[in-house]
């Protein structure tokens, strides 16, 4: 009898075990498009291969998808992960106690050690850790079309602002649209901030958007940097208000327009048109040895659950998106670069080696805007650069409204 | 006008020159729409909008309906095809009836405070639906109603009920009050009138009623997102999926595909509704 | 059939008299229990809601401290905001104008038992079944200078063609106006012919036989007995101008600049992106009391002007 009873509590115990459900987690995000979708589907794949299941929520619009995550999280409903930019966007997530944290995860891992300090600010909140980094991007690269170049006559690659206005020039002596641009406020910004960062420096750029210092937002330096931004306008088409910006890529990839400033997501765009790095397009992070690294990432977050198969669903979660493996195969298809330094670049292509390069110096890494500033904030300031792009408005009325900008 | 013409008068020409004029103004997105969604993005590229397609290619149609990425998943949009038919149909059917059981109500028997409803309601088609979203789905939460079917048809029946008790209060209004009159002088009572005598009446309203209800259900996806629960995506949100990414790749042929495919189901709406745009229904019924 | 008196949004004198009998009325107000708890629950609850958001600090998620009317001041402070109460006056006031007008235009002529009605209508219904999103980007396509009909006209010879308005920061909200009114003209088609439709055909062999011409009927006779589609329609046409959204994303994202900004569109962009739901729900609260206040007199007047003992 006592045989049977052991082989009875036996049974038991191997049917428990074989009951217990696979970690499910249902992931909110924006990335539903070509490069981007194949590079969250290999995390999707990451995780199946762990082990999980992984159930898709895509929804377009960045804003949108984080507008629907907090709106189901207040609903009651919330998704076991939701995607948000490395930012303040999820600090009152934070503050009203709903999110998980990954603070476990964290130490396992390194991060650290691993993780550049803008990246590590966002997320790491009182110390304790509330959102995994699945990626970095560099929002101010500095794209050429070579057939445009070459067309236009202009024989390297520039290396200072200046050579840059003067490549402008030729291009729009060839009658060649020299700046491809899209006219949305977004892509304005995104313009400013390569101004601030090449023509200002590094300093300038912590000081205004890091510190907002008086003195540096009244500053002939930040005056200089304006007047240089208003000045790439004149390189712009008629038809580029409204336009998207792989339109503007587009004028790039068949060879009608010569540069354009954006993030390193264009990369999936170039390569839709098989177009390749280095031989039909190049790629300028920034002038001179020392030029700021802008950082900008994406995070997912993990709604607050007392479920212990949830959590556990979540830890596993982010785990699987922040190991190296998985950090390199995602980059290649999204266009990014890894969030951790410690990881073998050799699969990526030339610019995205050449930006976890100078990933590795952490005296040229900055933060993205969103980084140090809210999204109130940042909205004031894109709505005043987006008027002084498109208006006549003189130098010191923008200087003067920039101070008010950012401090609502 | 039972008078029928043999000739064309030269009022008649006019007319018919007008609304071709017309017609042809309104035609032209859709035409641009078609050759874009026929086009291989190489050419779409080139920027010529109004060139036929130099490869047309059915392409873009066969990935917008089953192959098309919209995230993790790439099955196009007939993925949320029969969740956005089940989602449509109740709230439809539904806002219908109220609506004119509302509109009834009110055109004929006046209850006390029915006017201040009225009037809450009509001033509460000018919330945006967005700027209720969230005190809505505080309210749900409560009810454990958000992420479900059940949820998602009574959100939209709560928003199609201001404009759908107008259309059939004044539809109602604008009838002859005899008929009001001699339906109660033969004993009828409320949901007799209702039930066998308003409603029938009602036919063209109601056609009117279920294009703009149907179009605005049909075409909703951010209701969808927040209160439809991950088994019942309407196909809406892989159709903004596809044309809204923000820093994803576009692929313009296969969105115009999509848009197209996607409007035709209240089209094919529009289309059988014609049968019943009758004329002197209610004229009709009064001299009998 | 004598033409009635005209009467449009609310009840008139010819009113056959009031449902009497204490049944009738009980069955009256059981009947408008759904009405009452969706106007009350949902709409007078959502505003309340967003009337306490908006006196506090909250920024993406609500936070229930009060900080008095901090947001309204910040509110008329914000020069996109006071740009997008303008723009959605002009715009508001060529929309339904030219939705009315041409939807009414529409209406006739189709009611006048033309061929291939059926497709007409459908020609000039369609643009209202499909979602705004990929239609405001053709429309974005066919305004833009370069892509557009200004290259295709001067394509075609006539090189000093200029119809550049959706990039002049003067001009973008002229686009808004003819994009939607193409989307909307055909809503108010229906229903005024769902109206029209209802006019005794004995009318029109009346007028015949009395010699009254044709646009003489439509004037006199027939645009009164559409009062109360024309007030429905009215009534839409503005909602749906106040909500005004999808139209200015999709084609300008409110450019030039901050040209061609909306108050909806404002609303939501603090609503989601800016997390700032307080300031968003300030702009609400300002644009919902703006309507009522405009309305309900309006509204009220009315129905007392009617209320004369029959």
């Amino acid at each position: 009898m006592m045989r049977n009873l052991a082989v009875s509590f036996l049974a038991l115990g191997a049917n428990a075990a074989v009951v217990a459900p696979p970690p499910t987690v249902e992931v909110i995000h924006w990335w539903t498009s070509g490069g981007e979708s194949a590079a969250i589907k290999s995390f999707a794949d990451a995780y199946r291969a762990a082990g999980g299941v992984w159930h898709d929520s895509a929804i377009a619009g960045s804003e949108q998808a984080r507008a629907v995550a907090i709106s189901r999280i207040l609903g009651g409903d919330p998704p076991s992960a939701a995607l948000f930019n490395a930012s303040k966007q999820f600090l009152d997530l934070v503050d009203q106690g709903l999110l998980n944290s990954v603070d476990e995860v964290a130490s396992r891992q390194g991060w650290d050690q691993v993780l550049p300090e803008s990246i590590l600010s966002a997320v790491r909140i009182r110390g304790h850790y509330y959102a995994a980094p699945v990626d970095i991007h560099m929002p101010t690269w500095i794209w050429y079309s070579k057939a445009a170049f070459r067309k236009a006559g202009i024989a390297g690659e520039p290396a200072t602002f200046p050579e840059l206005l003067a490549a402008l020039e030729k291009l729009k002596a060839a009658s060649l649209i020299p700046l491809a641009q899209g006219g949305q406020a977004w892509q304005e910004s995104v313009v400013f901030r390569a101004v601030l960062a090449n023509v200002g420096g590094r300093d300038l750029y912590l000081s205004v958007f890091r510190d907002r210092d008086p003195r540096a937002l009244k500053s002939d330096a930040l005056r200089n940097v304006l007047l240089n931004f208003k000045r790439l306008q004149s390189y712009v088409d008629d038809g580029s208000p409204g336009r998207n910006w792989n339109d503007a890529t587009a004028l790039l990839i068949t060879g009608r327009a010569g540069v354009q400033i954006m993030g390193d997501w264009v990369k999936a765009e170039f390569a839709a048109a098989h177009q390749v790095a280095g031989r039909d397009y190049g790629c300028i992070a920034g002038f001179g040895a020392h030029s700021p690294y802008i950082v900008q990432g994406d995070v997912l977050v993990f709604p607050k659950t007392a479920n212990p198969d949830g959590v556990r669903a979540q830890q596993l979660l982010a785990r699987v998106v922040t190991e190296p493996r998985a950090q390199v195969a995602f980059s290649q298809l999204k266009g990014s670069i890894p969030i951790r330094s410690d990881v073998d670049a050799s699969q990526l292509d030339i610019c995205a080696r050449q930006g976890l390069a100078i990933l590795r110096d952490r005296t040229r890494q900055v933060g993205n805007d969103e980084i140090y500033l809210t999204p109130d904030q940042n909205g004031a300031l894109a709505d005043l650069l987006s008027e002084y792009w498109n208006r006549n408005l003189p130098v010191e009325t923008v200087q003067g409204k920039f101070a008010a900008a950012l401090s609502e | 006008m039972t008078v029928r013409r043999r000739y064309l008068a030269p009022g008649r020409i006019g007319l018919y020159v007008l609304l071709g004029t017309a017609a042809v103004a309104f035609l032209l997105p859709l035409y641009v729409m078609l050759v874009t969604s026929l086009k291989p993005m190489e050419e779409i590229r080139q920027g010529h909008l109004f060139a036929w397609p130099a490869a047309l290619t059915l392409g873009p149609w066969h990935a917008a309906w089953r192959s098309a990425c919209t995230g993790v998943d790439c099955a196009g949009i007939r993925a949320g095809f029969w969740n956005s038919v089940r989602i449509a149909l109740p709230s439809t059917v539904l806002a219908i009836l109220l609506g004119a059981w509302n509109g009834y109500t009110l055109a004929f028997w006046r209850p006390r405070g029915g006017k201040l409803l009225f009037g809450i309601l009509t001033f509460g088609a000018f919330i945006p639906v967005q700027v209720m979203m969230l005190p809505l789905v505080r309210l749900l939460a409560q009810a454990h109603l958000v992420g479900s079917l059940a949820g998602i048809v009574l959100v939209h029946v709560v928003f199609g009920m201001p404009l759908m008790t107008l259309l059939f209060r004044q539809y109602y209004l604008a009838l002859p009050p005899e008929l009001f009159a001699a339906a109660r002088i033969d004993g009828g009572h409320f949901l007799r009138i209702f039930a066998q005598l308003m409603l029938p009446m009602s036919v063209p309203m109601i056609v009117v009623a279920a294009i703009v209800q149907v179009t605005g259900v049909w075409n909703d996806y951010i209701l969808g997102l927040v209160f439809a629960g991950r088994d019942n995506l309407p196909m809406t949100v892989q159709l903004n999926n596809l044309i809204n990414t923000t820093t994803g790749t576009r692929a313009y042929n296969v969105n115009m595909a999509a848009t197209m495919v996607t409007s035709l189901v209240p089209l094919a709406i529009y289309f059988v509704s014609g049968r019943w745009f009758v004329r002197g229904i209610a004229a009709g019924a009064v001299k009998g | 059939m004598q033409p009635s008196i005209p009467s449009d949004l609310d009840t008139g004198p010819r009113r056959a008299p009031r449902a009497g009998g204490s049944a009738a009325s009980r069955w009256a107000h059981v009947a408008l229990a759904p009405m009452a708890v969706t106007a009350i629950v949902a709409y007078l609850g959502a505003a309340l809601w967003t009337l306490r958001v908006s006196l506090s600090s909250s920024r993406s998620l609500p936070k229930w401290d009060f900080v008095g009317l901090a947001q309204y001041a910040r509110l008329f402070h914000n020069d996109r905001w006071l740009l997008s109460l303008e723009n959605l006056a002009l715009y508001g006031l060529l929309f339904v104008l030219a939705c009315l007008v041409i939807g009414f235009l529409l209406a006739v002529l189709i009611d006048r038992q033309v061929a291939g009605e059926g497709v007409l209508r459908a020609v000039f219904l369609y643009p209202y079944a499909m979602s705004f999103i990929a239609t405001g980007l053709v429309w974005q396509w066919l305004l833009n200078p370069e892509l557009g009909i200004q290259s295709a006209v001067r394509s075609w010879g006539l090189r000093g063609f200029r119809f550049d308005w959706i990039v002049d920061p003067d001009r973008a909200i002229y686009t808004i106006v003819i994009a939607t009114v193409w989307q909307a003209s055909g809503f108010v088609m229906v229903v005024l012919l769902a109206g029209l439709r209802r006019v005794d055909p004995e009318l029109w062999n009346a007028a015949r036989l009395d010699g009254i011409p044709t646009w003489r009927v439509y004037v006199s006779v027939i645009l009164p007995l559409l009062g109360y589609s024309f007030a429905t329609a009215f009534v839409a046409l503005l909602a749906a101008a106040v909500k005004l959204f999808d139209a200015v994303v999709a084609m300008t994202q409110g450019g030039p600049g901050i040209a061609s900004e909306v108050p909806a569109k404002f609303i939501m962009d603090h609503l989601f992106g800016r997390a700032n739901i307080a300031l968003a729900s300030a702009g609400s609260t300002v644009m919902l009391l703006t309507v009522v206040t405009l309305l309900a007199p309006v509204l009220y007047a009315r129905s007392r002007a009617r209320r004369v003992p029959s």
